[in-house]
Protein backbone atom coordinates (compact mmCIF):
# COMPACT_ATOMS: atom_id res chain seq x y z
CA UNK A 1 0.00 0.00 0.00
CA UNK A 2 3.17 2.33 0.77
CA UNK A 3 3.75 2.06 -2.72
CA UNK A 4 0.46 2.64 -4.26
CA UNK A 5 0.14 6.03 -2.17
CA UNK A 6 3.42 6.91 -3.40
CA UNK A 7 2.19 5.90 -7.04
CA UNK A 8 -1.27 7.84 -6.69
CA UNK A 9 0.26 10.93 -5.09
CA UNK A 10 -0.79 13.89 -7.03
CA UNK A 11 1.81 15.93 -8.45
CA UNK A 12 3.07 18.57 -6.48
CA UNK A 13 1.71 21.40 -9.28
CA UNK A 14 -1.22 20.42 -8.46
CA UNK A 15 -0.94 21.07 -4.96
CA UNK A 16 -2.71 24.82 -3.51
CA UNK A 17 0.58 27.09 -4.04
CA UNK A 18 0.77 30.03 -1.69
CA UNK A 19 2.59 33.04 -2.67
CA UNK A 20 5.87 32.39 -0.38
CA UNK A 21 5.99 28.96 -1.24
CA UNK A 22 5.49 29.42 -4.70
CA UNK A 23 8.37 32.22 -4.56
CA UNK A 24 10.45 30.16 -2.40
CA UNK A 25 10.04 27.19 -4.97
CA UNK A 26 10.55 30.00 -7.95
CA UNK A 27 14.43 31.17 -5.80
CA UNK A 28 15.70 27.30 -5.46
CA UNK A 29 14.78 26.60 -9.33
CA UNK A 30 16.61 30.20 -10.04
CA UNK A 31 19.31 29.06 -8.11
CA UNK A 32 19.81 25.71 -10.68
CA UNK A 33 19.32 27.71 -13.49
CA UNK A 34 15.76 26.50 -14.41
CA UNK A 35 14.22 29.62 -15.47
CA UNK A 36 11.41 28.37 -17.23
CA UNK A 37 9.82 26.46 -14.22
CA UNK A 38 10.81 29.37 -12.32
CA UNK A 39 8.76 32.07 -14.27
CA UNK A 40 5.92 30.01 -14.14
CA UNK A 41 5.92 29.65 -10.46
CA UNK A 42 6.52 34.09 -10.09
CA UNK A 43 3.15 34.02 -12.71
CA UNK A 44 1.05 31.82 -10.40
CA UNK A 45 2.58 34.01 -7.13
CA UNK A 46 1.42 37.47 -9.24
CA UNK A 47 -1.50 35.88 -9.71
CA UNK A 48 -1.91 35.59 -6.15
CA UNK A 49 -0.65 38.55 -4.91
CA UNK A 50 -0.11 40.82 -7.97
CA UNK A 51 1.76 43.81 -6.39
CA UNK A 52 3.98 41.22 -4.62
CA UNK A 53 7.18 43.24 -5.01
CA UNK A 54 9.25 40.42 -4.07
CA UNK A 55 7.64 38.56 -6.93
CA UNK A 56 7.67 41.56 -9.64
CA UNK A 57 11.67 41.52 -8.57
CA UNK A 58 11.60 38.02 -8.91
CA UNK A 59 10.21 38.11 -12.75
CA UNK A 60 12.73 40.83 -13.83
CA UNK A 61 15.36 39.03 -12.47
CA UNK A 62 14.34 36.21 -14.64
CA UNK A 63 13.81 38.13 -17.46
CA UNK A 64 17.13 39.06 -17.62
CA UNK A 65 18.37 36.05 -16.88
CA UNK A 66 16.80 34.75 -20.30
CA UNK A 67 17.72 38.02 -21.97
CA UNK A 68 14.14 39.49 -22.44
CA UNK A 69 15.24 42.93 -21.69
CA UNK A 70 12.47 45.16 -22.32
CA UNK A 71 9.87 42.80 -20.08
CA UNK A 72 13.01 43.02 -17.38
CA UNK A 73 12.80 46.81 -17.40
CA UNK A 74 9.32 46.77 -17.23
CA UNK A 75 9.62 44.86 -13.97
CA UNK A 76 12.10 46.97 -12.74
CA UNK A 77 10.36 49.81 -12.92
CA UNK A 78 7.73 48.59 -11.45
CA UNK A 79 9.30 47.94 -8.46
CA UNK A 80 11.02 51.19 -8.29
CA UNK A 81 7.22 53.12 -8.82
CA UNK A 82 6.73 51.01 -5.15
CA UNK A 83 9.78 51.71 -3.84
CA UNK A 84 11.52 54.70 -5.33
CA UNK A 85 15.02 53.40 -3.61
CA UNK A 86 15.10 49.64 -3.74
CA UNK A 87 18.62 49.00 -4.42
CA UNK A 88 18.21 45.69 -6.39
CA UNK A 89 15.69 47.15 -8.60
CA UNK A 90 17.89 50.13 -8.92
CA UNK A 91 21.08 48.17 -9.71
CA UNK A 92 18.97 45.70 -12.04
CA UNK A 93 17.49 48.58 -13.86
CA UNK A 94 21.46 50.16 -14.17
CA UNK A 95 22.41 46.91 -16.13
CA UNK A 96 20.05 47.23 -18.81
CA UNK A 97 20.94 50.87 -19.13
CA UNK A 98 24.67 50.11 -19.46
CA UNK A 99 23.69 46.73 -21.80
CA UNK A 100 21.53 49.27 -24.29
CA UNK A 101 24.79 51.91 -24.08
CA UNK A 102 23.17 54.35 -21.98
CA UNK A 103 25.96 55.10 -19.06
CA UNK A 104 24.34 58.25 -17.86
CA UNK A 105 21.47 56.39 -17.24
CA UNK A 106 23.21 53.63 -15.72
CA UNK A 107 25.45 55.86 -13.97
CA UNK A 108 22.55 57.82 -12.23
CA UNK A 109 21.15 54.55 -11.02
CA UNK A 110 24.16 53.15 -10.01
CA UNK A 111 25.28 56.67 -7.85
CA UNK A 112 21.24 56.26 -6.26
CA UNK A 113 21.80 52.91 -5.32
CA UNK A 114 25.26 54.05 -3.29
CA UNK A 115 23.46 57.09 -1.74
CA UNK A 116 21.16 55.04 -0.01
CA UNK A 117 23.07 51.84 -0.10
CA UNK A 118 27.05 52.71 0.46
CA UNK A 119 27.93 49.24 1.33
CA UNK A 120 27.06 47.78 -1.93
CA UNK A 121 29.46 46.12 -3.49
CA UNK A 122 27.98 45.25 -6.63
CA UNK A 123 26.58 48.56 -7.52
CA UNK A 124 30.04 49.97 -6.16
CA UNK A 125 32.32 47.19 -8.86
CA UNK A 126 29.79 48.28 -11.94
CA UNK A 127 30.11 51.87 -11.10
CA UNK A 128 33.92 51.85 -10.58
CA UNK A 129 34.03 49.84 -14.54
CA UNK A 130 31.73 52.85 -15.75
CA UNK A 131 34.08 55.67 -14.14
CA UNK A 132 36.99 53.81 -16.17
CA UNK A 133 35.15 53.84 -19.45
CA UNK A 134 34.30 57.63 -18.69
CA UNK A 135 37.67 58.71 -18.28
CA UNK A 136 38.82 61.17 -20.92
CA UNK A 137 40.75 59.78 -23.94
CA UNK A 138 44.70 60.53 -24.10
CA UNK A 139 45.94 62.44 -26.26
CA UNK A 140 45.40 61.66 -30.34
CA UNK A 141 47.68 59.19 -31.39
CA UNK A 142 48.90 59.45 -35.15
CA UNK A 143 47.42 57.37 -37.41
CA UNK A 144 50.15 53.92 -37.61
CA UNK A 145 51.33 52.91 -40.95
CA UNK A 146 49.55 49.89 -41.05
CA UNK A 147 50.26 48.96 -44.52
CA UNK A 148 53.49 48.46 -43.10
CA UNK A 149 52.20 45.98 -40.51
CA UNK A 150 52.03 42.90 -42.25
CA UNK A 151 48.78 40.66 -40.90
CA UNK A 152 49.75 36.54 -40.76
CA UNK A 153 49.00 34.54 -43.73
CA UNK A 154 45.85 33.69 -41.54
CA UNK A 155 44.65 36.88 -40.22
CA UNK A 156 41.29 38.11 -41.28
CA UNK A 157 41.72 41.97 -39.44
CA UNK A 158 44.12 43.89 -37.64
CA UNK A 159 42.61 46.99 -35.50
CA UNK A 160 44.55 49.30 -33.85
CA UNK A 161 41.98 51.54 -31.51
CA UNK A 162 42.32 53.27 -28.00
CA UNK A 163 41.53 52.09 -24.62
CA UNK A 164 38.15 54.52 -25.03
CA UNK A 165 37.19 52.71 -28.13
CA UNK A 166 38.33 55.16 -30.89
CA UNK A 167 39.53 53.53 -33.65
CA UNK A 168 43.19 54.31 -34.69
CA UNK A 169 43.48 52.32 -37.93
CA UNK A 170 42.26 49.15 -39.42
CA UNK A 171 43.13 46.23 -42.08
CA UNK A 172 41.58 45.69 -43.72
CA UNK A 173 39.30 49.20 -43.98
CA UNK A 174 35.56 48.33 -42.99
CA UNK A 175 32.26 50.18 -41.86
CA UNK A 176 32.41 47.82 -38.99
CA UNK A 177 35.69 48.44 -37.65
CA UNK A 178 34.61 51.29 -35.59
CA UNK A 179 31.89 49.58 -34.01
CA UNK A 180 34.24 46.27 -33.39
CA UNK A 181 37.25 48.86 -31.74
CA UNK A 182 34.14 50.29 -29.89
CA UNK A 183 32.92 46.79 -28.60
CA UNK A 184 36.32 45.44 -28.01
CA UNK A 185 37.36 48.36 -25.78
CA UNK A 186 34.26 47.89 -23.90
CA UNK A 187 34.68 44.06 -23.24
CA UNK A 188 38.47 44.97 -21.92
CA UNK A 189 37.64 47.42 -19.79
CA UNK A 190 35.16 45.35 -17.86
CA UNK A 191 37.19 42.66 -17.76
CA UNK A 192 39.71 44.79 -16.63
CA UNK A 193 37.01 45.63 -13.67
CA UNK A 194 36.75 42.16 -12.59
CA UNK A 195 40.56 41.98 -12.75
CA UNK A 196 41.32 44.07 -10.74
CA UNK A 197 38.74 43.33 -8.34
CA UNK A 198 40.36 39.81 -8.11
CA UNK A 199 43.57 41.44 -7.44
CA UNK A 200 44.72 40.27 -10.91
CA UNK A 201 46.13 43.53 -11.65
CA UNK A 202 45.60 45.40 -15.50
CA UNK A 203 44.67 43.33 -18.07
CA UNK A 204 47.67 43.04 -20.87
CA UNK A 205 46.73 39.87 -23.23
CA UNK A 206 43.15 38.28 -24.04
CA UNK A 207 41.62 35.89 -26.56
CA UNK A 208 37.83 36.25 -27.58
CA UNK A 209 36.54 33.49 -29.40
CA UNK A 210 32.75 33.50 -31.39
CA UNK A 211 33.17 29.73 -33.07
CA UNK A 212 34.08 31.84 -36.38
CA UNK A 213 37.28 33.53 -35.38
CA UNK A 214 39.58 33.95 -32.23
CA UNK A 215 40.18 37.38 -32.03
CA UNK A 216 43.89 37.82 -29.99
CA UNK A 217 44.21 41.01 -28.30
CA UNK A 218 47.13 42.69 -26.35
CA UNK A 219 46.44 46.64 -24.65
CA UNK A 220 48.59 48.36 -22.14
CA UNK A 221 45.56 50.58 -21.00
CA UNK A 222 46.07 53.02 -23.55
CA UNK A 223 46.07 51.23 -26.74
CA UNK A 224 44.44 48.31 -27.90
CA UNK A 225 45.77 45.75 -30.79
CA UNK A 226 43.77 43.29 -31.90
CA UNK A 227 44.23 40.56 -34.57
CA UNK A 228 41.12 38.20 -35.69
CA UNK A 229 42.68 35.06 -36.67
CA UNK A 230 40.75 31.27 -37.34
CA UNK A 231 39.32 30.06 -34.14
CA UNK A 232 41.69 26.66 -34.52
CA UNK A 233 44.59 29.06 -34.59
CA UNK A 234 47.02 27.95 -31.55
CA UNK A 235 46.64 29.93 -28.56
CA UNK A 236 50.88 30.26 -28.26
CA UNK A 237 50.55 31.20 -31.83
CA UNK A 238 47.84 34.00 -31.90
CA UNK A 239 49.15 35.45 -28.88
CA UNK A 240 52.68 35.49 -30.26
CA UNK A 241 51.38 36.86 -33.67
CA UNK A 242 49.86 39.73 -31.69
CA UNK A 243 52.91 40.30 -29.71
CA UNK A 244 54.78 41.17 -33.13
CA UNK A 245 52.33 43.69 -34.33
CA UNK A 246 52.10 44.79 -30.72
CA UNK A 247 55.58 45.80 -31.06
CA UNK A 248 55.39 46.93 -34.77
CA UNK A 249 52.40 49.01 -34.38
CA UNK A 250 54.59 50.57 -30.80
CA UNK A 251 57.23 51.58 -33.23
CA UNK A 252 54.66 52.98 -35.79
CA UNK A 253 53.57 55.36 -33.72
CA UNK A 254 56.76 56.39 -32.05
CA UNK A 255 56.43 54.79 -28.90
CA UNK A 256 59.06 52.36 -28.94
CA UNK A 257 61.72 53.67 -30.39
CA UNK A 258 64.15 50.55 -29.69
CA UNK A 259 61.81 48.02 -30.74
CA UNK A 260 62.48 46.84 -34.72
CA UNK A 261 60.15 48.45 -37.31
CA UNK A 262 58.49 45.32 -38.65
CA UNK A 263 59.54 42.49 -36.93
CA UNK A 264 58.87 38.75 -39.23
CA UNK A 265 55.58 37.55 -38.47
CA UNK A 266 54.92 33.89 -36.89
CA UNK A 267 53.28 32.96 -40.10
CA UNK A 268 53.36 33.31 -43.62
CA UNK A 269 51.72 36.90 -44.34
CA UNK A 270 48.86 37.84 -46.47
CA UNK A 271 49.94 38.68 -50.07
CA UNK A 272 49.00 42.68 -50.51
CA UNK A 273 46.58 42.20 -53.86
CA UNK A 274 44.59 39.64 -51.57
CA UNK A 275 44.16 42.05 -48.45
CA UNK A 276 44.42 45.45 -49.52
CA UNK A 277 45.17 47.81 -46.76
CA UNK A 278 44.30 51.48 -46.75
CA UNK A 279 44.83 54.24 -43.55
CA UNK A 280 41.59 55.54 -41.49
CA UNK A 281 42.84 57.64 -39.81
CA UNK B 1 40.43 18.12 -27.87
CA UNK B 2 43.45 18.73 -25.62
CA UNK B 3 43.66 18.95 -21.96
CA UNK B 4 41.92 17.43 -19.39
CA UNK B 5 38.20 16.35 -19.78
CA UNK B 6 35.41 16.94 -16.57
CA UNK B 7 34.53 13.65 -15.81
CA UNK B 8 30.85 14.01 -14.90
CA UNK B 9 27.79 11.76 -15.07
CA UNK B 10 24.95 14.26 -15.21
CA UNK B 11 21.64 12.61 -14.63
CA UNK B 12 18.64 14.51 -15.79
CA UNK B 13 16.59 14.45 -12.69
CA UNK B 14 15.25 17.93 -12.37
CA UNK B 15 15.72 17.67 -8.95
CA UNK B 16 19.29 16.58 -9.13
CA UNK B 17 20.10 19.86 -10.88
CA UNK B 18 21.20 22.11 -8.52
CA UNK B 19 24.03 19.37 -6.96
CA UNK B 20 25.28 19.30 -10.61
CA UNK B 21 26.04 22.68 -11.23
CA UNK B 22 27.86 22.35 -7.66
CA UNK B 23 29.67 19.33 -9.23
CA UNK B 24 30.70 21.23 -12.61
CA UNK B 25 32.21 24.24 -10.78
CA UNK B 26 34.25 21.96 -8.28
CA UNK B 27 35.40 20.00 -11.37
CA UNK B 28 36.58 23.24 -13.03
CA UNK B 29 38.26 24.31 -9.65
CA UNK B 30 39.97 20.78 -9.63
CA UNK B 31 42.22 21.54 -12.99
CA UNK B 32 45.74 21.97 -12.68
CA UNK B 33 46.65 26.03 -12.01
CA UNK B 34 42.84 26.73 -11.46
CA UNK B 35 42.25 28.73 -8.60
CA UNK B 36 38.19 28.90 -8.41
CA UNK B 37 35.21 29.03 -10.56
CA UNK B 38 31.94 30.13 -10.31
CA UNK B 39 28.54 29.73 -12.72
CA UNK B 40 26.76 33.32 -12.68
CA UNK B 41 23.35 33.83 -14.28
CA UNK B 42 22.83 37.24 -16.90
CA UNK B 43 21.30 38.72 -13.96
CA UNK B 44 24.42 38.72 -11.93
CA UNK B 45 22.46 36.21 -9.51
CA UNK B 46 25.41 33.65 -8.27
CA UNK B 47 24.39 30.13 -9.10
CA UNK B 48 27.16 28.51 -8.18
CA UNK B 49 31.41 29.71 -7.03
CA UNK B 50 34.05 27.74 -5.34
CA UNK B 51 36.45 30.79 -5.04
CA UNK B 52 39.16 32.16 -3.08
CA UNK B 53 38.05 33.69 -0.07
CA UNK B 54 39.98 36.95 -1.14
CA UNK B 55 37.74 37.37 -3.90
CA UNK B 56 34.55 39.34 -3.64
CA UNK B 57 32.06 37.07 -4.69
CA UNK B 58 29.24 39.34 -5.25
CA UNK B 59 31.54 42.23 -7.34
CA UNK B 60 33.13 39.89 -9.47
CA UNK B 61 29.57 38.41 -10.36
CA UNK B 62 28.39 41.12 -11.23
CA UNK B 63 31.42 42.50 -13.02
CA UNK B 64 31.57 38.79 -15.43
CA UNK B 65 27.56 38.75 -15.86
CA UNK B 66 28.01 42.32 -17.50
CA UNK B 67 30.96 41.39 -19.29
CA UNK B 68 29.15 38.31 -20.53
CA UNK B 69 25.89 40.22 -21.94
CA UNK B 70 28.68 42.92 -23.19
CA UNK B 71 29.92 40.11 -25.57
CA UNK B 72 26.86 38.72 -26.32
CA UNK B 73 25.19 41.50 -26.99
CA UNK B 74 28.22 43.08 -29.34
CA UNK B 75 28.08 40.35 -31.40
CA UNK B 76 24.25 40.57 -31.91
CA UNK B 77 24.98 44.23 -33.15
CA UNK B 78 28.30 43.31 -35.22
CA UNK B 79 26.09 40.32 -36.58
CA UNK B 80 28.40 37.71 -35.66
CA UNK B 81 28.18 34.36 -33.83
CA UNK B 82 28.03 34.87 -29.98
CA UNK B 83 31.24 34.34 -28.26
CA UNK B 84 32.20 31.10 -27.03
CA UNK B 85 34.38 31.34 -24.80
CA UNK B 86 37.35 34.61 -23.76
CA UNK B 87 39.72 34.76 -21.96
CA UNK B 88 41.78 37.94 -20.07
CA UNK B 89 45.09 37.57 -18.62
CA UNK B 90 47.20 39.90 -16.68
CA UNK B 91 50.14 40.49 -14.37
CA UNK B 92 49.15 38.10 -11.46
CA UNK B 93 46.33 35.44 -13.29
CA UNK B 94 43.94 35.14 -15.78
CA UNK B 95 40.08 35.05 -16.00
CA UNK B 96 38.28 32.80 -18.50
CA UNK B 97 34.77 33.12 -19.61
CA UNK B 98 32.24 31.04 -21.13
CA UNK B 99 28.18 31.03 -22.04
CA UNK B 100 26.33 28.67 -21.04
CA UNK B 101 22.61 27.87 -21.44
CA UNK B 102 21.75 29.08 -17.47
CA UNK B 103 24.80 31.72 -17.21
CA UNK B 104 28.31 32.29 -17.69
CA UNK B 105 30.92 30.06 -16.22
CA UNK B 106 33.74 31.98 -14.83
CA UNK B 107 37.40 30.44 -14.26
CA UNK B 108 40.63 32.30 -12.66
CA UNK B 109 43.42 30.88 -12.86
CA UNK B 110 47.27 31.25 -12.35
CA UNK B 111 49.05 32.95 -15.35
CA UNK B 112 50.94 29.67 -16.57
CA UNK B 113 47.92 27.71 -16.98
CA UNK B 114 47.08 25.90 -20.08
CA UNK B 115 44.76 28.38 -22.33
CA UNK B 116 43.78 25.23 -24.56
CA UNK B 117 43.26 23.00 -21.47
CA UNK B 118 40.77 25.13 -19.96
CA UNK B 119 38.83 26.35 -22.93
CA UNK B 120 38.43 22.74 -23.50
CA UNK B 121 37.22 22.21 -20.35
CA UNK B 122 34.90 24.95 -20.27
CA UNK B 123 33.28 23.50 -23.64
CA UNK B 124 33.01 20.21 -21.83
CA UNK B 125 31.33 21.94 -18.95
CA UNK B 126 28.69 23.92 -21.43
CA UNK B 127 28.00 20.86 -23.41
CA UNK B 128 27.40 18.55 -19.99
CA UNK B 129 24.69 22.09 -19.38
CA UNK B 130 23.08 22.03 -22.84
CA UNK B 131 22.55 18.35 -22.42
CA UNK B 132 21.32 18.43 -18.80
CA UNK B 133 19.05 21.71 -19.40
CA UNK B 134 18.49 21.61 -22.40
CA UNK B 135 14.49 21.05 -23.34
CA UNK B 136 14.72 17.24 -25.19
CA UNK B 137 15.07 17.25 -28.91
CA UNK B 138 17.07 20.60 -28.77
CA UNK B 139 20.33 19.68 -27.62
CA UNK B 140 22.63 22.27 -29.74
CA UNK B 141 26.64 20.65 -29.71
CA UNK B 142 29.09 22.67 -28.03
Amino acid sequence: MPLLRRLWRPAARHAPLTVPDALRRAEQRRREGRYAEASALVTRALELDRDNLHAHLLAAYLHVARHATAPAKAEFRWVLGHDANHARALIGLARVALEEGDGRACHDLLRRALRFYPDFPEAAALLDALRARDSPPPAAAPAPRVDRLRLPGTGRALIVGRADGGLIAAQPVTDEAKDVSEALARALRLAAAALQRCGLGPVHRAIIDDGRDAVFMRTDGDLVVSLALPRATDPPQGLLDVNRLWSATLHELGLAAATPPIAPPATPVSTPAIDPTRRVS
Amino acid sequence: MSGPRLKLALEHDNATRGRHVRDIVQELKRLHWVRGAMIVAADGFVIAAELPPTVAVDSLAALTATLGRELETSATRLGRPSFSTAMFSADDGTMFLAGSRIGYLVVLADQQVNVQAIRGALSDAVALIEAAWAPPGEVRPA
